[in-house]
C-alpha cells in the first residue's frame, strides 16, 4: 500500500493541472448541491449561498491539505524552484557563465583525472579473468632476469598450476609494403600465447602448436591496427602473403581491435604489428642467453603463492640443466596488473588526483565567495519573501536549488571539458599509461562526475543560504543601498586567505617537481655532441648471410653517410644512449668463475667521436678491429672502478678480460678480450635516477648483429640532413628501412617519459589554482573597494594622497594573504612529502622551493588586489559623495 | 504511510477516523458523491464537528490507496461530479480497521473502567 500511494503522489506530480481543475469541479458541484438543499429548507438565494460555504470550511485551507497529500509535494518545489533558480541565472548572464565555467575547470580537470585512474587502476584488465594472468621472472640475487628457452621450455613441461604458460620476445622486421621498406614491431610467442590472455582472434585462426616449432610453415596473425593501418583493411587479408625481411610468411589471423593495439614494450617502441611463432630452435635451447619474458594464465582458483610454489618444484626438477653459477636463483610470479602498473606511476595518479581535489576545492570556494557576494544584492529580495511568509527551510532549499541547477550546469559543462581533455591527452600518454588502460567517460566516470557536481553545490551553496536565510527581514529592508556588508566580507577573507593556502600547497608542490625535471635534465649523459640523430636500420638475414657482408654494409654505409656535406662523423651501433643494451657477465682468467655483471655495447670506430665521448687512456677502435683480428674491448670509466674494486684490477689497459662475443648466426661463445683503452662515462638506461653503469664496448665488426643503429654527427640542425642520410642508405641497399629517427636531445626528452608529466600537470593545476585565487581576491577587494567609495571620497577630499588610499587598502588585504600563506606553508610542509618518491635529487621539504611558491603566490595576490585598489583612487569625491 | 500520519484534516474528529467513516459510510450507502457523503457522516455523527470539505483530502488519499474508485456520474443539479464507490481492497480494509477500532476502544474502557 506504502508503495502504491507513493507512486500515485509521484504521478500526480504530472498531472497537477488536472487535478487541480477537478477539485474545482468538485468543490463546486458541492457548493452547488449545499446551496440546493439549503434553498429547499426555505433559506433565500443569498443565505444559502452563505449557509453552504459555512458548511463547507476554508476552502483554500481544504485545498492546500489536499494539495500536500496528493502529491509529493518537496518534488512540486524542487521543480519550481529550479524553473526559479535557471530564470535568475538568466537574469545576471554574466555571473552564471563565470560561475559555470569555474565549476566546468573543477569538476572538468577532476572528472579527467579520475578517468585516468578509473582506466589505470580501478577498471580490470581488459580481458576474461584477468586476475589469472601472471609475470614470471627469474631472480638472481640482485634484480629481476628474463628467463632462458632451456628454462621455459623445461618448466613449462612440468608446472601443473598453469593453464597457459607462454614466452614472448619483441622482433622488428622489415616488411616492403608499397613498394617502401616499413619496419615493423611485432613478437614472437608460443603457439598458445593468446589462451594466456584469452582473447580470439577477429578473423581467421591463431597458431597451431605445431606451427611452433622450426621448420614449420611461416605464419603470422596480425594485429587489429596493423591491419588497417598497414593492409588497408584488406578483406582478403588472410592467406596473403607478407615478406618480412625478405622471407615470405601467410597471414592466418588478425587481432581484435583493443588493448592489443596499444600493446608495446616501451614507451619509444612502436606498437606491435604481428605475431609469429616462438619456434625455439636447438641452437636457442643451448645457448644460456635470457631472453625470453613468460606470461602464464593459471587455473581456476590457483593462488600466486601456490602458483610460485609450483614453479619453484619446477626449477628444483631441472637444477641439473641449470648451470652451476645460476642454480640458487629463484623465480618470481606477479600478477600481470603489477608488472604494468609500476609504483610510480600509481604514486604520479594519486599525487594528480589529490592536486585536482584540491583545484575542485579553490573553484568551490571562488564560488561560494561569487554567491555571497551575489547573495548581499539579493538581501532585499530574501527578506521579501520570508516577509510573505516563505519558511526558513523553504528558502535554504530554495537557495541550495539554485546552487545545484548551477553545479549541474557546471557538472555537464566540465564533463564535456573532460572529455575534450581526454582527447588532448591521450596522444602524450601512451609511454605514461599501461596499454590496458582505456581512457573514457564511462559510466562509473560520469557517476563521479555527477556526485561531486552535486558535492559542490551543497558545499558552494550552504553557506551563503544559511547567511541569507538567517538574516532579519527587517534590517535587510531597512537597510540602505550604503549596504553594511561587514560579515560577509570578513566570511569572503576567509574564504579568500583559504584559497591562497590551498593554491600555496599546489604551488609548492609543482615548484618541487619542476626543480626535481631540472635536475634530471641537468644529468649528464656523457653525451657530448649537440647535432646527433640517431636511427634504426635493420637489415635482413637473407640478404646478408655471413658475416663479411654485415661488416661490408656497415663500411659502405659509414662511408656514404660521412660524404655527405655537412656530416662531421657517422657510425653504427648496437645501441644508442640512453635506449638501454643488452648485460652480459664479464669474468678475468685471474678470479676464474667470479661474475661481475656489466653493460655490453656494440660500437664501431666511429661511435665515440660521434658522440663526444672522449677516450681517457688508451685507443678506441680501427677498421682493422674486425672478425679474424685479435678480440678487444674498451671500457668506460665506471667500469675501470668497478674492476679495481671487484677484480683488484688497477691498470686494466692491457689487460685480458673475458665476455661472450656473440658471433654471426652462431650461439654465445665466451672469448678472452684485451681491454686497449677506457673512455669516458655514457648514460645507456633511460632512468636518469639510476646509477652510472660500467660498460664494455667491443668492435660492431667482431660482433655484427643485423639490428642497428645509426649515428650522425652534423655541423648544424640535424634534422635537415635525415633525406639525405635517407638517400645514401637506399644507395647502399634499398630494401632497408631508415627507422625511429631522433636526435639525442629528443632520447633525452624521452627519457623524462613518467617524470616530466606529473610535473606539468600539477603545474598547470597550480597556476589554475592561482588564478583562482588571484579571482577571489580581486573579487573581495573589489567589492570591499566599491563598498568603501564613499569613504574614500571623504578621505580623498580631507587630502588623502592616492598612494595612500591604495596603501591602505593593500594593508588591509596583506593581512588576509599573510594568513593563507601561512596555513599554506603548513599544509605544504604536510603534503609534499606525498611527491617524494617522485623527486629527484630535491627534498620534499626544499626550503628554497618553498621560498620561491610562497613570494609568487604573495605577488600574485597584491597584484590581483592592487588592481581595484588602484581603481579606488580615481574616485571622484564629489560623484562619491553624491552617489548615495 | 499509517492512516495517522494522514489525517492531517481540521476537524475535531480524532486523527484517522474521518477516513474509517467515509469507508464505512459508502459501505453502507454504496456509491455516493462527495456532497451527500459529507452529509450523511454529519448526520451520523451528531454533535461532532466537521467541516464538509475536509472530507475531500480524505476520499483522495482513499483513492491513491486504492480502497474506493471513482466515476463521472451526474448531480440532482445537473452537473458532473464524481462518484465514488468502494472497492474490493477498500471492504478488506474497512474490516481491518473497524477491528482495530474495536479493539482499541475495548481497551481504552478496560483501562479507564479498572482506574474508576
Amino acid at each position: 500500500m506504502m508503495t502504491r500511494r507513493r507512486l500515485a503522489r509521484v504521478k500526480a506530480l504530472f498531472g497537477a493541472n488536472r487535478l487541480e481543475r477537478e477539485l474545482d469541479d468538485e468543490v463546486r458541484a458541492h457548493l452547488e448541491l449545499a446551496e440546493h438543499d439549503a434553498r429547499r429548507r426555505g433559506l433565500d438565494p443569498v443565505e444559502a449561498r452563505r449557509e453552504a460555504l459555512r458548511q463547507f470550511g476554508g476552502i483554500d485551507q481544504m485545498k492546500e491539505v489536499h494539495r500536500d497529500d496528493r502529491s509529493a509535494r518537496w518534488l512540486e518545489n524542487l521543480i519550481k524552484d529550479a524553473r526559479y533558480g535557471l530564470a535568475s541565472l538568466r537574469r545576471e548572464p554574466l555571473f552564471a557563465i563565470i560561475a559555470v565555467a569555474v565549476l566546468a575547470l573543477g569538476i572538468g580537470a577532476n572528472t579527467a583525472i579520475f578517468s585516468l585512474v578509473d582506466a589505470v587502476l580501478l577498471k580490470p584488465l581488459p580481458f576474461p579473468n584477468p586476475e589469472r594472468i601472471v609475470r614470471m621472472w627469474e631472480k638472481p640475487p640482485t634484480g629481476t632476469n628474463s628467463t632462458t628457452a632451456l628454462n621455459f621450455t623445461e618448466l613449462r613441461r612440468r608446472l601443473r598450476t598453469f593453464e597457459a604458460f607462454s614466452a614472448e620476445v619483441d622482433v622488428n622486421a622489415t616488411a616492403e609494403i608499397g613498394g617502401e621498406p616499413v619496419r615493423l614491431q611485432g613478437r614472437r610467442v608460443s603457439a598458445n600465447h593468446f589462451a594466456v590472455f584469452g582473447i580470439a582472434p577477429m578473423l581467421g585462426r591463431t597458431f597451431r602448436e605445431e606451427e611452433d616449432r622450426p621448420g614449420a610453415e611461416n605464419v603470422l596473425v596480425i594485429s587489429h591496427a596493423a591491419w588497417q593501418q598497414r593492409f588497408g583493411g584488406d578483406p582478403a587479408i588472410l592467406g596473403r602473403e607478407v615478406r618480412l625481411d625478405g622471407v615470405p610468411f601467410r597471414v592466418i589471423g588478425v587481432m581484435p581491435p583493443g588493448a592489443l593495439d596499444r600493446d608495446r614494450r616501451r614507451a619509444r617502441m612502436a606498437f606491435v604489428s604481428f605475431w609469429k611463432p616462438l619456434a625455439l630452435t636447438a641452437e636457442q635451447l643451448e645457448a644460456g642467453s635470457h631472453f625470453l619474458s613468460p606470461i602464464g594464465r593459471l587455473k581456476p582458483g590457483v593462488s600466486i603463492a601456490d602458483a610460485e610454489l609450483d614453479m619453484l618444484a619446477a626449477r628444483a626438477a631441472i637444477q641439473d640443466l641449470i648451470p652451476q653459477w645460476k642454480q640458487d636463483w629463484g623465480v618470481i610470479v606477479e600478477p600481470f596488473d603489477a608488472a604494468l602498473i609500476d609504483g610510480t606511476l600509481r604514486r604520479s595518479l594519486y599525487v594528480a588526483l589529490g592536486a585536482v581535489v584540491l583545484v575542485l576545492l579553490i573553484a568551490c570556494a571562488n564560488l561560494a565567495n561569487l554567491l555571497l557576494a551575489r547573495g548581499a544584492a539579493r538581501q532585499k529580495e530574501i527578506a521579501l519573501r520570508a516577509a510573505l511568509g516563505a519558511t526558513r527551510g523553504r528558502l535554504i532549499a530554495q537557495l541550495l536549488t539554485e546552487s545545484v541547477v548551477l553545479g549541474l550546469l557546471g557538472g555537464i559543462a566540465g564533463v564535456g571539458l573532460a572529455a575534450v581533455m581526454i582527447q588532448a591527452a591521450i596522444p602524450l600518454l601512451p609511454g605514461t599509461i599501461p596499454f590496458t588502460a582505456t581512457v573514457e567517460l564511462n559510466l562509473r566516470v560520469l557517476v563521479f562526475a555527477s556526485a561531486i557536481a552535486l558535492a559542490v553545490s551543497a558545499v558552494v551553496g550552504l553557506l551563503p543560504a544559511l547567511r541569507l536565510s538567517s538574516a532579519s527581514a527587517a534590517d535587510a529592508l531597512n537597510s540602505s543601498s550604503r549596504g553594511s556588508s561587514g560579515r560577509h566580507d570578513g566570511i569572503r577573507r576567509l574564504i579568500v586567505g583559504a584559497e591562497v593556502a590551498v593554491s600555496l600547497v599546489l604551488i609548492c608542490g609543482s615548484v618541487l617537481l619542476f626543480k626535481s625535471l631540472m635536475r634530471l635534465q641537468m644529468v649528464d649523459t656523457g653525451v657530448r655532441a649537440p647535432n646527433v640523430v640517431t636511427a634504426s636500420i635493420d637489415i635482413a638475414r637473407d640478404k646478408y648471410p655471413t658475416a663479411s657482408q654485415v661488416i661490408g654494409f656497415y663500411d659502405r654505409l659509414v662511408d656514404e653517410v660521412q660524404a655527405i656535406p655537412g656530416v662531421e662523423s657517422a657510425s653504427i651501433a648496437g645501441d644508442v644512449p640512453l635506449e638501454g643494451t643488452g648485460g652480459e657477465n664479464l669474468r678475468t682468467p685471474a678470479t676464474g668463475d667470479e661474475r661481475l655483471l656489466v653493460r655490453f655495447k656494440r660500437a664501431d670506430p666511429g661511435y665515440f667521436q660521434t658522440m663526444g665521448l672522449e677516450i681517457v687512456r688508451g685507443r678506441g677502435f680501427s677498421r682493422a678491429d674486425r672478425i679474424g683480428s685479435a678480440y678487444v674491448t674498451l671500457i668506460n670509466e665506471a667500469l675501470a672502478k668497478d674492476l679495481n674494486v671487484r677484480f683488484g684490477m688497477t691498470d686494466p689497459v692491457g689487460q685480458a678480460v673475458d665476455l661472450p662475443a656473440i658471433g654471426y648466426g652462431s650461439s654465445t661463445s665466451r672469448t678472452l678480450m684485451t681491454i686497449v683503452g677506457i673512455v669516458k662515462n655514457e648514460r645507456v638506461q633511460s632512468d636518469l635516477r639510476a646509477d652510472v653503469l660500467g660498460i664494455a664496448y667491443v668492435p660492431i665488426a667482431q660482433a655484427p648483429i643485423l639490428w642497428n643503429k645509426l649515428s650522425v654527427r652534423t655541423r648544424a640542425g640535424s634534422a635537415s640532413l635525415v633525406p639525405s642520410i635517407r638517400e645514401a642508405l637506399r644507395r647502399v641497399d634499398s630494401r632497408v628501412a631508415l627507422a625511429d629517427v631522433r636526435t639525442v636531445e629528443e632520447l633525452r626528452g624521452l627519457s623524462l617519459s613518467g617524470m616530466k608529466e606529473p610535473a606539468w600537470l600539477i603545474g598547470i593545476f597550480a597556476a589554475l589554482s592561482a588564478l583562482l585565487a588571484a579571482l577571489g581576491l580581486y573579487g573581495v577587494v573589489s567589492h570591499a573597494v566599491s563598498q568603501q567609495r564613499r569613504e574614500i571620497g571623504i578621505r580623498m577630499a580631507l587630502g588623502a594622497e592616492s598612494r595612500d588610499v591604495v596603501k591602505q587598502i593593500l594593508q588591509h588585504v596583506s593581512a588576509t594573504i599573510v594568513v593563507g600563506l601561512g596555513c599554506g606553508l603548513i599544509g605544504a610542509f604536510l603534503l609534499t612529502r606525498t611527491t617524494r618518491s617522485l623527486l629527484f635529487e630535491v627534498s620534499a621539504l626544499d626550503p628554497a622551493a618553498f621560498a620561491i611558491a610562497a613570494i609568487s603566490m604573495a605577488a600574485i595576490g597584491l597584484l590581483a588586489a592592487a588592481i581595484p585598489a588602484r581603481r579606488a583612487t580615481r574616485v571622484d569625491p564629489t560623484t562619491a559623495l553624491r552617489s548615495e | 504511510m499509517s492512516n495517522i500520519d494522514m489525517s492531517k484534516s481540521k476537524t475535531d474528529l480524532p486523527y484517522g477516523t474521518l477516513d474509517l467513516l467515509v469507508l464505512k459510510t459508502l459501505d453502507t450507502m454504496g456509491a455516493m458523491h462527495g456532497y451527500s457523503i459529507a452529509r450523511r457522516i454529519e448526520q451520523m455523527s451528531g454533535t461532532l464537528r466537521l467541516s464538509q470539505g475536509s472530507i475531500y483530502p480524505a476520499l483522495m488519499r482513499l483513492e491513491q490507496q486504492g480502497w474506493i474508485s471513482t466515476k463521472w456520474g451526474v448531480s440532482e443539479t445537473n452537473r458532473k461530479v464524481k462518484v465514488y464507490s468502494l472497492t474490493k481492497a477498500g471492504a478488506k480494509q474497512l474490516h481491518v480497521e473497524v477491528t482495530n477500532w474495536e479493539q482499541a476502544a475495548a481497551l481504552v474502557a478496560r483501562i479507564l473502567g479498572a482506574k474508576a
